[in-house]
């Protein structure tokens, strides 16, 4: 039994800050909890789903955040408690929903968790979701540490129920993914009985009196906002600087306060419950200090709240002096450390403090440098979607025409850099690629020339893809759709698809087909394995190659595709794939995930004799271009060679060697 | 400047200058043809390479490379070395009805590889899409398959490259006059590694006034004459001078200069209308149906026609000596043609 579902009052367990999320919610008697994944947030379902038969609770992966926000808010319409956890950009696909049910309200505690990623690190954009507590006049909570999170998830359920609302908890990558101790509390054994009060439509029109309505529950909010026990002040009663901070911003704020020995003269103002703004709390502090710093990731959320509440107030208070990322005193983008905390807190106060050498860091770097190999950014060993780039980019040189790919995330975005030969060209939100497809696919008749492609992972497909592909149908765009179907949500690590016939809690259920999907719409549809390179590059071409005018005569010699039979005698009258929307499949279980259930399929090795080295003239197109990180350039042979612990034995780099020296036999 | 890829690709391809010979193809995973183009794929970053030496649009010294392949340069420049030339033509009709004029060059590869003269020889093939490619050939019937033209040229080198050989064989190769200078200059190019070209013993040219681009013909044709399935091209000689398609539903004609547009850009770069770097050059006689002109320019040249011959393969009269003059006059005509369009684009390196 993992410790997330012991029920063991006061006990200690080391948990990671999703967990002890996850935790909180089932300490809250959470029943219904759904999610797409997205870092950092991804393991609070994931938890939860591990638990799920256990605690008698539903667990799934839904299709996209929107889906999961009104999943969870029917469990909550209905009596029960309901849990939805997303990223940022998960938030903007909810946020219609949530946008609406602010004014309808819920019953049962509807807690929504949103895992900020700042600095973008695994995401597309650099994004702060408070703002949409602000929007939607929802409570919002911030923990700044691990046990924090557990409590403030397990009381956003009670707030959640007292007014009415959703309730916010904003996390971000440094609270999600630290560890620490939690203490425990107990676990609830029974719950209520869940039913559709008849009596009680949910909705959100007429606006104006909803609208009303939630001013008035905001109005609670901000009552129980000064009474919240996630609000503290620590620090002495006349401070030279009083640091007001959130999240992550405050554990920071103290590790920098102790190592520059300035407690006595720096009060931190730490705030969990952010919105409604705990006006008369913070207006007292306000009122003793005369110099304040904000201390928060990503954007100036209390910065400008609490400047508002000064503008409010300034005739009663007299002047302040406000440092934050509007004077530059912090940096606007990316993540804090205790380090950019130390260097305004000295700035402010002139004291220097030197726990550790001026040119540590570069001291540390290089030492690290032996020990650490420079490894740049991209794909794994046997990814498909090397060998899938490695054919777009054949079939584009070859097609002459600057086609060009709109791609989206996923682990596919590595298709940017170099791993995928720098194919992908616009990257935006989940989808975005094909939706721009079908824009760029209708500039035809203003002269563009050139071949739309869109890239989309499977997952994606189903998440965001699924209305632009019949938008493209509907409207006559003409572009390629490539779906790289790797059978996971891989990027977020592995989770379950409507495509892979499992649910979040390792249930069977039907496979919902790619190919059908798109066939239903009339689109053209080929499927091929992007390990079979050439294959790749032959069907990618006759598929941008739309043009009127092409000889109609089928080469029987030039491929050895299988297509399907409405292909084949589409192609021998050749009709085959007129204008339009055009799709091709490439299909290929991720590598990591094959390597967890299958044998290698290849032996790989590359002939020593047959190796020209320099002498090919190739000049290490293996290790140079295409650069599968199985492959290595033997400094001291001045040969190829297969690192043996990394090759997944995909074979797909014995196709590209000019020497025929990379082998592959059968593992 | 670069004497490899890079440089190939500002001196060649972005001048749109590529003929598609196929001599740089099959050498290194940098380069590969797709209907009838010659594509880049990757950057290659080598300073030098056989893509640039090989190349007969990247610089010549036409001379020198005469004085070397023949052992002297020109005496006279209207149609490059000459030992002997005459009219032929095969005398087994099943050559002649196939190949575009006398059949004489598909019997004299037939016959050098029933004497041993040769182990294989390389031979352009059209696929029912039309689009030339190069074919190792080692018998009768794969003759007969690459016999006839269709005005398109293709990467016929690609196939000596690629092979794949054994070991010692000879090989005999026919191509059009671009691609007898690149074999020539992949004789003499000072690089290290050469590929196959020492096996090649016999060089059978083709007369060539330009070729068609591929794509952009086939584009025009199925606007013009619709979807239809091409069997055969042709070009009638003047003053008809018509270009005729036989497909399924009949033989349609369209003026020369219908077709003209799709000439390739690098076909006006050239100098050389009777493939000077052959040991045997082959054209039609203007007006003589069924015949074919022969210029014997090499004692490997020679002595291979004179034994077909003799055998009673091929059948020759003197060459009228009007048709001669013609032939002198249109290919310094052409000479001229390139001259004026390298000075008009400023090509000339000197």
């Amino acid at each position: 039994m993992s410790s997330i579902s012991q029920n063991a009052p006061g006990k200690v367990a080391l948990l990671m800050g999703n967990e002890a999320i996850a935790r909180g919610a089932l300490e809250a008697g959470v029943k219904v909890c759904a999610a797409y994944p997205g870092n950092p947030s991804s393991e609070i379902i994931g938890t939860l789903a591990g638990v799920a038969d256990e605690m008698g609770l539903h667990v799934e992966w839904s299709v996209n955040e929107k889906v999961a926000l009104e999943v969870a808010a029917a469990a909550s319409l209905a009596g029960l408690r309901g849990l939805c956890a997303m990223k940022q950009n998960g938030l903007n696909v909810a946020s219609d929903f949530l946008l609406n049910l602010n004014l309808t309200g819920t019953r049962g505690g509807l807690v929504v968790v949103v895992a900020d990623d700042p600095a973008g690190v695994s995401s597309s954009n650099e994004e702060d979701s408070r703002i949409f507590a602000k929007l939607g006049d929802l409570p919002l909570l911030e923990p700044a540490t691990i046990q924090e999170a557990k409590e403030m998830t397990r009381e956003a359920f009670s707030l959640s129920e007292k007014l009415g609302l959703p309730v916010m908890i904003r996390s971000v990558t440094r609270v999600s993914h630290a560890r620490g101790n939690v203490s425990l509390d107990e676990l609830p054994q029974s719950g209520p009985k869940p039913g559709f009060d008849l009596s009680q439509p949910r909705c959100a029109f007429p606006a104006l009196p909803n609208h009303r309505l939630l001013h008035e529950r905001f109005q609670r909010a901000k009552e129980m906002s000064e009474e919240s026990p996630f609000n503290f002040y620590r620090g002495p009663e006349r401070p030279d600087l009083v640091v007001i901070t959130s999240g992550s911003g405050y554990l920071y704020s103290l590790e920098a306060a102790i190592n520059l020995k300035i407690e006595e003269r720096v009060g931190i103002l730490k705030l969990g419950m952010t919105w409604p703004l705990p006006e008369a709390f913070v207006l007292g502090y306000l009122r003793e200090a005369g110099n304040f710093l904000f201390i928060e990731e990503v954007d100036p959320f209390l910065e400008n709240n609490v400047k508002e509440l000064f503008a409010q107030n300034c005739f009663d208070i007299g002047v302040k002096r406000f440092h934050g990322k509007a004077d530059g005193m912090v940096p606007d983008v990316g993540e804090l450390n205790p380090e950019i905390v130390t260097a305004a807190m000295e700035n402010l106060l002139n004291v220097r403090h030197l726990p550790r050498p001026e040119n540590y860091s570069r001291i540390a770097r290089e030492a690290a440098a032996g020990l650490v190999p420079a490894r740049a950014l991209g794909f794994c060993a046997g990814c498909p979607h090397r060998a899938t780039y490695w054919a777009i980019k054949l079939a584009l040189a070859l097609d002459g025409r600057n086609g060009f790919v709109l791609g989206d995330i996923g682990c596919y975005s590595l298709g940017m850099g170099p791993s995928g030969f720098a194919q992908m060209k616009t990257l935006h939100a989940m989808g975005s690629g094909v939706g721009l497809a079908c824009g760029f696919g209708q500039l035809e008749r203003f002269g563009l020339e050139q071949p739309v492609v869109a890239v989309c992972g499977d997952s994606t497909f189903y998440h965001a893809a699924i209305p632009a592909l019949i938008n493209a149908r509907y409207n006559g765009a003409n572009f390629l759709l490539l779906l790289l179907d790797n059978n996971a949500t891989a990027m977020t690590g592995f989770q379950p698809h409507p495509g892979t016939g499992l649910t979040a809690t390792g249930d069977k259920t039907p496979v919902i087909d790619l190919r059908a999907i798109c066939e239903v719409f009339g689109a053209s549809v080929e499927v091929v394995d992007p390990f079979d390179v050439e294959s790749t590059v032959e069907m990618i071409l006759r598929m941008i190659r739309t043009e009127k005018g092409v000889h109609p005569v089928r080469n029987p010699n030039c491929c050895n595709l299988e297509l399907s039979e409405t292909s084949n005698q589409k192609m021998e009258k050749g009709e085959i794939i007129s204008n339009g929307v055009k799709v091709l499949i490439l299909r290929r279980e991720c590598a990591l995930v094959s390597a967890k259930r299958q044998k290698k399929l290849f032996r790989i090795e590359v002939d020593q004799e047959r190796c020209l080295g320099e002498a090919c003239g190739c000049n290490r197109l293996c290790t140079r271009i295409f650069k599968c990180p199985g492959l290595m350039w033997d400094q001291a042979t001045g040969r190829a060679r297969i690192d043996e612990a990394i090759c997944t034995g995909c074979g797909v780099c014995t196709e590209i060697c000019p020497a025929s020296a990379i082998r592959k036999e059968a593992a | 400047m670069s004497r490899g890829l890079k440089g190939l690709e500002e001196k060649v391809f972005q001048k749109d200058l590529c003929i598609a010979c196929g001599a740089c193809l099959s050498l290194c995973p940098y380069l590969r043809t797709w209907r009838g183009r010659v594509v880049k794929l990757h950057d290659c970053g080598l300073e030098e390479g056989r893509c640039f030496a090989y190349c007969p649009r990247t610089e010549v010294d036409q001379g020198a490379l005469q004085r070397k392949a023949h052992g002297k340069g020109y005496n006279d420049v209207g149609i490059g070395p000459v030992r002997k030339i005459l009219m032929a033509r095969a005398r087994d009709p099943i050559w002649r009805k196939k190949a575009q004029s006398g059949g004489v060059v598909s019997a004299l590869i037939d016959y050098a590889l029933k004497k041993k003269a040769i182990d294989a020889a390389i031979l352009t093939l059209r696929d029912t899409d039309l689009l030339p490619k190069g074919r190792m050939v080692r018998n009768r019937e794969d003759i007969f398959n690459c016999a006839g033209s269709n005005y398109i040229s293709g990467p016929t080198l690609e196939a000596l490259h690629k092979g794949p050989w054994q070991g010692e064989e000879r090989i005999g190769a026919v191509g059009l006059p671009c691609q007898a200078l690149a074999l020539a200059k992949m004789r003499t190019a000072p690089v290290e590694k050469k590929g196959s070209i020492d096996k090649v013993n016999l060089v059978i040219g083709l007369f060539c006034t330009w070729s068609l681009e591929y794509e952009k013909l086939m584009v025009f044709l199925k606007k013009r004459l619709g979807e239809g399935c091409i069997e055969k091209m042709d070009i009638t000689p003047p003053p008809e001078r018509l270009f005729k398609i036989k497909m399924a539903d009949g033989l349609h004609s369209l003026p020369v200069d219908e077709i003209r547009p799709f000439i390739r850009n690098g076909c006006r770069a050239c100098f050389d209308m009777t493939a000077e770097f052959s040991d045997i050059s082959v054209g039609t006689v203007e007006g003589i149906e069924g015949w074919s002109t022969v210029i014997l320019r090499s004692d490997t040249g020679e002595n291979l026609f004179i034994k077909a011959e003799g055998e009673g393969m091929i059948e020759s009269q003197p060459l009228p000596e009007d048709h001669l003059n013609h032939l002198k006059e249109a290919s310094l005509l052409k000479k001229g043609r390139g001259l004026d369009f390298l000075r008009e684009k400023g090509l000339m390196d000197s």
